[in-house]
């Protein structure tokens, strides 16, 4: 009897350990806006996630990696994650088991669909502001198989930020029909889910359209659409491309449902992932140019692609919940018909053992944000934090154009062609 | 009982260690589907052995008596995997030199190194050992290339299909003088279970 107790106990204790790590990075997201990547890196750092965590674990460095702009550890840590993601895709026999007898966290993390193609785009920003145009459209290639492999019918997967990335990187490498058809599926995906096109897409369909032979009638169409021209960069002029992460996105957060399971004929309680409503407004990033300012607009709004992936497995997270209650309920039944000690610690074990699986990307940022504009080349691009000027001369063909990328909480703006001033690696405390 | 149990543990314990095994380098190992060493060393040395087997080098020989230098240019990954293409392209030189056909000259990367070496010569070695400026051999011919690749899939299956096209340039007059092409197609079935 001692023997089962102290097995029980350390059931309990393993059980609740391993919900330590998900508490961990839950609270390491939420401070994320006061103590800025850097810190948040190091703090992570000093967390060993249990090995089915990894790939979770991973995704989180590797993006803050990109924020504090150490790319080829970005690179290396979110290649992992990938890795790990792709192996995982497969279904266990043992975890299943554990999923069903105890809770949802025993399951490795194997990203949801939104992970899984945000993974590439993250690579794809990785190689990119690392100098390594080949190398991001490598991820570029990869996105598009990841995204196909969702039904084509459903939005679960279909990212237009990923598309607009993939887009841009054909772009740079010279590759415009390429780049006008990924431009072309993220048009289509955002008039799908009914959200508005941001100028940056507006621009590149144009501007692409019109620059080539045979797209009159395309061309046309999105001119009436968007009630505006093409604006193809003039001979002295630089084309910026603004990629900005902004916030973080929520966490998920535990729900308790009240079921009625007709197999035990009795009323069960489960606990399921959810999310709150976060209230969170998009805050656009301000740039100015000579003669000229403008705003960074929503591409992808991830606050709630992350409800949506959620959303499309709760039938089936709801169905084990109530399975395994039921399953937990004849355990408790059993043992105290063995003994009231039994029948205790066996309660005791369900109640605790019942955990949301609230794991995710957790810093991942809640808007991705673009724009797309022109200024002379030699005239310096004002964004709110930093200010920076580049030599004229530097502009290349055949793209003539420069990536920058910058999240909410850092003022680094790294740049690609790396000809940028990207010294500035200080970090803000709040979004002024 | 208890040794049954004792027994059943050191089995799980023991499928759960490191195991390190050594293979031959030139053994061929499959294990994701995507382009690995094998690959790369098949592609070169067979698309090496086309190249030397046509007629250029034949032409080339009897015009000017001697063989020809040639230099590998850049190797362009436009596939879908992030492939090492420097093994690639150490192992098409590997192939050309070992023919002994032709003469092999040293990359752009390469160059700049044996240069600055030159130079600290000049400075600093004896003048019976230094190695004088201006004498390299020039590449007659470049090897340019690219690999691509199309993948299909569908569930847990992929068909992975590379194409590696390598193209033989005159330095003289720009004239394409061999196009080698090897085609790779691979049947992925990734497993629907695992333990």
């Amino acid at each position: 009897m001692l023997l089962g107790c102290k097995a029980v106990v350390g059931c309990l204790c393993l059980l609740l350990l391993n919900g330590c790590a998900a508490w961990k990075l839950k609270d390491l997201a939420a401070q994320m806006p006061a103590s800025g990547p850097i810190t948040t890196l190091e703090r992570l750092q000093q967390i060993e996630p249990p090995q089915r965590d990894r790939a979770q674990y991973l995704l989180n460095t590797g993006l803050l990696k990109l924020y504090t702009g150490d790319f080829s550890g970005s690179q290396q840590d979110l290649q992992q994650a990938k890795q790990i993601m792709e192996a995982l895709a497969a279904t266990s026999v043992s975890e299943n088991l554990a999923a069903f007898t105890t809770n949802e966290t025993l399951r490795s993390y194997s990203g949801s669909p939104t992970d899984r193609v945000l993974v590439h785009v993250t690579l794809a920003l990785a190689y990119l502001l690392g100098g390594d145009l080949q190398a991001a459209r490598v991820e570029a290639l990869q996105l598009d198989v990841t995204m196909r492999q969702f039904p084509a019918d459903k939005t679960i997967g279909h990212l237009a930020s990923a598309r607009f990335v993939a887009g841009l990187i054909y772009e740079l490498a010279g590759e415009r029909d390429d780049a006008l058809i990924s431009y072309r599926l993220a048009y289509n995906i955002l008039k799908e889910r009914q959200e508005p096109v941001p100028e940056a897409l507006q621009s590149a369909l144009l501007n692409l359209t019109h620059s080539q032979r045979g797209f009159e009638r395309e061309y046309n169409g999105y001119r009436s659409e968007f009630n505006r021209d093409a604006t193809v960069p003039g001979r002295t002029e630089a084309e910026w491309l603004l990629i900005y992460f902004d916030g973080v996105v929520s966490q998920r957060t535990e729900t308790r449902l009240t079921i009625f399971a007709g197999e035990a004929n009795t009323v069960v309680t489960v606990v399921i992932p959810g999310y709150h409503d976060s209230g969170r407004t998009p805050h656009p990033l301000q740039w100015q140019a000579p003669g000229s300012s403008g705003t960074t607009a929503i591409i992808e709004n991830i606050e709630r692609r992350v409800r949506q992936d959620l959303d499309a497995e709760s039938g089936a997270l709801v169905a084990t919940a109530t399975a395994r209650a039921v399953a937990k309920y004849h355990m408790v039944r059993n043992a105290r018909e063995q003994s009231e000690l039994a029948g205790a610690f066996a309660n005791i074990f369900s109640v605790l053992s019942e955990q949301a699986d609230l794991r995710s990307w957790n810093l991942l940022p809640a808007y991705i944000q673009v724009a797309r504009l022109q200024a002379p080349a030699e005239s310096p691009l004002t964004l709110p934090l930093k200010s920076f000027t580049d030599d004229a001369g530097k502009f290349q063909r055949p793209a003539n154009m420069r990536v920058l990328f910058t999240s909410s909480y850092t003022p680094a703006v790294f740049g690609y062609p790396q000809t940028l001033d990207t010294n500035a690696t200080d970090e803000i405390t709040e979004r002024p | 009982m208890r040794l049954w149990i004792v027994a059943a543990f050191s089995l799980l314990l023991s499928a759960c260690g490191t195991s390190v095994q050594r293979v031959a380098p030139d053994e061929s190992i499959d294990l994701s589907g995507a382009w690995n060493d094998t690959d790369s060393r098949l592609v070169a040395e067979e698309m090496i052995s086309d190249a030397l087997a046509r007629p250029w080098l034949g032409d080339y020989t009897s015009r000017n008596g001697t063989r020809p230098a040639v230099i590998v240019g850049s190797v362009r990954n436009l596939s879908h995997e992030h492939i090492n293409v420097k093994t690639f392209v150490a192992d098409m030189e590997r192939s050309l030199i070992n023919s002994g056909r032709v003469d092999f000259v040293a990359s752009r990367d390469e160059r700049g190194e044996i240069r600055d070496e030159r130079i600290d010569q000049d400075l600093n070695a004896r003048e019976g050992t230094r190695n004088a400026a201006g004498q390299e051999l020039g590449a007659d011919f470049m090897l340019q290339g690219q690999i691509n690749t199309i993948i299909d899939a569908e569930g847990k299956q992929q068909v992975r299909y590379y194409q590696v096209d390598l193209t033989l340039i005159s330095m003289a007059d720009n004239r394409k003088v061999w196009v080698g092409q090897k085609k790779i197609k691979k049947l992925v079935k990734n497993p629907k279970i695992r333990f």
